[in-house]
């Protein structure tokens, strides 16, 4: 037991949060005795001391800050021996491990239980909107699902499964060993657990959950009651998460591209991760200063948003969607780079217009810093915003536009190989260019103002989020599926998930779109008897929405037990991380490759992405197929017709 | 899981290739500065939001903030960049001397920089609560300060180090001093514009 405390572990992780929480006890009561303040032991003071103090301890514990600590200390630092890299049993993935291979796995797990548990928050509000009246909760406890419903969505998956994805493949795709600081990777992995069962534990605290949305918008947010103050903070602890990893991605795409892989001969993926990191650096600050301006208000008693004080409630809008804005683009970006590589290698053609996609790419993170007020069309703010906002929303349609048809033009005349990853991104297409259409028309002011707050919105953003994003992060979950745990998916039960999903998530929010046009509108528990018909239908599909989820998972699991093992190469695609065996190897190359051609050569007879050194061919490092899958390209190539990928 | 353990005879991490002429540690602490410089904005952006577009006056009646005390204190900041400076270009030149004083001095700088900023928060007269610019002010000026704290605990390990004999005027061998200390140069260039925004305009 000793030992086990002393080392890096759950035991001392258990053991160094309950001193967490004693030294928030003690710095709250204390200081209120020094201070003089009422006796009285202020639990809600010591809560949200102990929301900083108790994660902290466990980050200790559990190992992230090991290293950091002996430098402190002063003593001189030892070459890393990897003793901490790498899994060797499934126990390894609950504890600090620096292998991005490893925390890529730990990341998707982990932002999936999550999911798993947003979807059932919004099984339980459908069930509610069932039929009209109150049912099985009460408005209070509504709002606080739907609250944490979209916050363990957006904080908890979108954004942090993207990363889990590219931990994963980018550095194999890249020819680098491993990101550019794995000890820093891991501490941002272990930031999301904490993010995620902070916002779960605000179920349990007096007066419930954060029930203000996943926006908190002041000054509401400033009266609530402390649930409000586990958001924030976890709000925190997320977003720390992805400013790290974003910082860790920008780094390793810069320093550590393989050999002659020049910027425009990287795969799109990277180029996604490179400008989603960009945006994630340059705006997920902006909500830690808004929810830092919440705690001040709530905790110190300051008065950003209080008006009698001279505060402003609008300002927290402003800050908040200028972060939140760009999040949007954070949760779909590296979804177009999965795309690119899934319809590429399945439809067995160069990418039209690379350079175009990676130039739309910036374009849309620029753009995606001049759109954030639309909003907030119905807030009190200067009329002269709207106009400008207007545009500029309608313009970035344009460089997503270029995005869109590059697909296309990269399926036009390929052989496509209907495997569900492709399955997946033609889902992805369609549902994000119906939920794209409708952000167009929400983005003409008149519009936008009728629709407000109706269903119409959320009908919007789950097209985008739901069809779009979150059919790119499947789709991308069974492309890399054998490279990440070296067995084969089931197909059919791929496909089947597929259908379910697709039929489910059109026949839930599709209809919201009518109903939210006829002025239902969204975040209230009850609604008028004209919408019930609609209402029904849309619950029903939602539950089987939720429970098409099931397949996907018992999919998974199984595969990963029982599936046929997987070849280095599957898909035969060209890019680094297929070139070695599946898994890759603890290190993911014995040598780092050297790139000497462009990454989707799809159809150019002898066309190589990246060679080995030594000992000689691709296919006899990796020891996996060989002749086979030569062969089998080779009728590829015969197939493809070579056409123009790189414009 | 299993195929994970069949791997394990793969030997040693091979050297990655370095694909830019910077140094990782370097770029990563410049993307960090980068957005801490928008975290300070969002804190910039409500100031701009309370003294612009609502244009209410700052500071409020009876809420004084002291000018010549921030000036001093301002011109003791400032100076621990050079001796910073100083400190990095000893180790260049395997100067261990300038490296040990540059580091102190910039410590004791700093220490004093924190002791008269503390002190004015507690003379000033007035409370984080008591108007929408006092609570600007005590952020923008704590958080800089927090700024200020993170910055003193790491070159008091660089310090420490020093005196120890680690650092040497190899490029590669004297990055421990360099990154922190653009840390502390970016702690006091922000400081210019918080000392600017909150004092001066």
């Amino acid at each position: 037991m000793a030992a086990s405390l002393r080392s890096p572990g759950w035991y001392r992780a258990a053991f160094s949060m309950a001193i967490g929480w004693v030294v928030a006890f003690v710095l709250v009561t204390g200081l209120r005795l020094i201070l003089g303040w009422d006796q009285e032991i202020s639990w809600e003071s010591i809560t949200t001391v102990s929301l900083i103090t108790v994660p902290i301890a466990f980050l200790y514990g559990i190992g992230c800050m090991d290293y950091w600590l002996y430098w402190l200390s002063g003593k001189p630092t030892k070459v890393d021996d990897h003793a901490d890299h790498g899994a060797r049993k499934w126990q390894d993935y609950f504890h600090f491990n620096t292998d991005h291979k490893v925390i890529g796995i730990q990341y998707i797990v982990t932002t999936f239980f999550f999911f798993a548990i947003g979807g059932m928050l919004a099984m339980v509000f459908r069930a509610e909107l069932l039929q009209p009246g109150m049912q099985f909760v009460d408005a209070q406890t509504f709002n606080g699902l739907f609250s944490a419903h979209a916050a363990l969505m957006i904080f908890l998956f979108m954004v942090p499964v993207f990363a889990g994805i590219a931990n994963y493949v980018l550095p194999l795709m890249l020819g680098a060993p491993d990101m550019a600081f794995p000890r820093l990777n891991a501490l941002s992995f272990w930031f999301l657990p904490i993010a995620g069962v902070m916002m779960c534990l605000s179920f349990i605290v007096p007066g419930g959950a954060f029930a203000t949305g996943w926006t908190a918008y002041a000054p509401l947010s400033i009266n609530a009651p402390i649930g409000q103050t586990f958001f924030s903070v976890a709000a925190q602890f997320a977003g720390s998460s992805s400013i790290l990893t974003a910082i860790n991605f920008l780094v390793t795409i810069i320093t550590m591209r393989a050999p002659g892989m020049t910027f425009w001969r990287m795969p799109l993926l990277g180029w996604a991760n490179f400008a989603t990191s960009l945006l994630v650096v340059l705006a997920t600050p902006f909500i830690a200063g808004s929810q830092f301006m919440i705690l001040f208000d709530r905790a110190l008693g300051m008065n950003f948003f209080d008006a009698a004080q001279g505060g402003d409630s609008v300002m927290y809008q402003h800050v908040f969607w200028f972060y939140s804005h760009p999040a949007v683009y954070i949760m779909v970006l590296p979804g177009f780079g999965i795309i690119s590589e899934v319809i590429s290698t399945h439809a067995r053609k160069p990418v039209f217009g690379y350079r175009m996609m990676a130039f739309s790419l910036l374009a849309i993170i620029v753009l995606g810093f001049a759109v954030w007020a639309h909003h907030m069309f119905v807030a009190p703010m200067q009329n002269w915003i709207r106009i400008p906002m207007m545009l500029t929303t309608m313009l970035i349609a344009v460089p997503t536009g270029v995005k869109i048809f590059s697909w296309l033009g990269t399926m036009w005349g390929g052989v496509i190989h209907m495997r569900t990853p492709m399955y997946w991104a033609f889902g992805f297409i369609t549902m994000f260019v119906l939920g794209g259409i409708s952000g167009v028309m929400l983005a003409v002011v008149p519009f936008d103002i009728a629709v407000s707050d109706t269903y119409f919105i959320v009908a919007h953003f789950h097209y985008v989020l739901f069809g779009g994003s979150l059919f790119t992060i499947f789709a991308g979950i069974y492309h890399w599926f054998p490279k990440m745990t070296g067995r084969m998916y089931n197909e059919t039960l791929g496909k089947w998930h597929f259908w379910m999903t697709f039929i489910s998530f059109n026949a839930t929010f599709g209809p919201q779109h009518l109903v939210g046009l006829e002025g239902m509108p969204r975040r209230v528990a009850d609604y008028a008897e004209q919408f019930a018909a609609w209402n029904l239908f849309i619950s029903v599909s939602a539950f089987v929405l939720g429970a098409s989820f099931l397949i996907f998972v018992y999919n998974m699991v199984w595969s990963w037990r029982n599936g046929p093992i997987a070849p280095a190469n599957p898909w035969h695609a060209h890019t680094l991380e297929w070139q070695v065996s599946s898994p890759p190897p603890m290190f993911n190359f014995d040598e780092v490759p050297t790139v000497v051609g462009h990454p989707y050569e799809y159809g150019v007879p002898g066309a190589r992405h990246g060679i080995f050194k030594e000992p000689e061919p691709v296919v006899a490092t990796v020891g996996a197929p060989s002749e086979e899958s030569a062969a089998e390209s080779a009728v590829g190539d015969d197939e493809t017709s070579t056409t123009d990928g790189d414009a | 899981m299993e195929a994970h353990a069949a791997h394990d005879d793969h030997g040693h991490m091979p050297v990655a290739n370095h694909s830019a002429n910077v140094n990782r540690e370097w770029l990563g602490m410049v993307l960090f500065i980068v957005s801490e410089l928008m975290l300070f904005g969002s804190f910039f952006a409500a100031y701009f939001f309370i003294r612009v577009v609502q244009g209410d006056p700052w500071m409020p009646e009876g809420q004084e903030l002291p000018l010549y005390v921030a000036m001093a204190n301002s011109a003791i900041l400032f100076s621990s960049s050079a001796t910073m400076h100083w400190a990095l270009e000893g180790i260049k030149h395997n100067n261990r001397k300038a490296l040990k004083t540059g580091l102190v001095l910039t410590i004791i700088l700093g220490l004093t920089f924190f002791g008269i900023q503390i002190s004015e928060y507690v003379h000033i007269g007035f409370l984080p609560k008591d108007s929408a610019q006092a609570s600007v002010f005590f952020s923008l000026t704590g958080l800089h300060g927090a700024h200020v704290v993170v910055g003193l605990i790491i070159l008091m390990v660089v310090a420490n180090r020093a005196f120890k004999g680690h650092y040497g005027p190899e490029k590669e061998n004297h990055w421990g001093v360099e990154i922190p200390g653009l840390y502390w140069h970016f702690v006091d260039v922000m400081w210019l514009f918080v000392f600017t925004t909150l004092y001066l305009l």
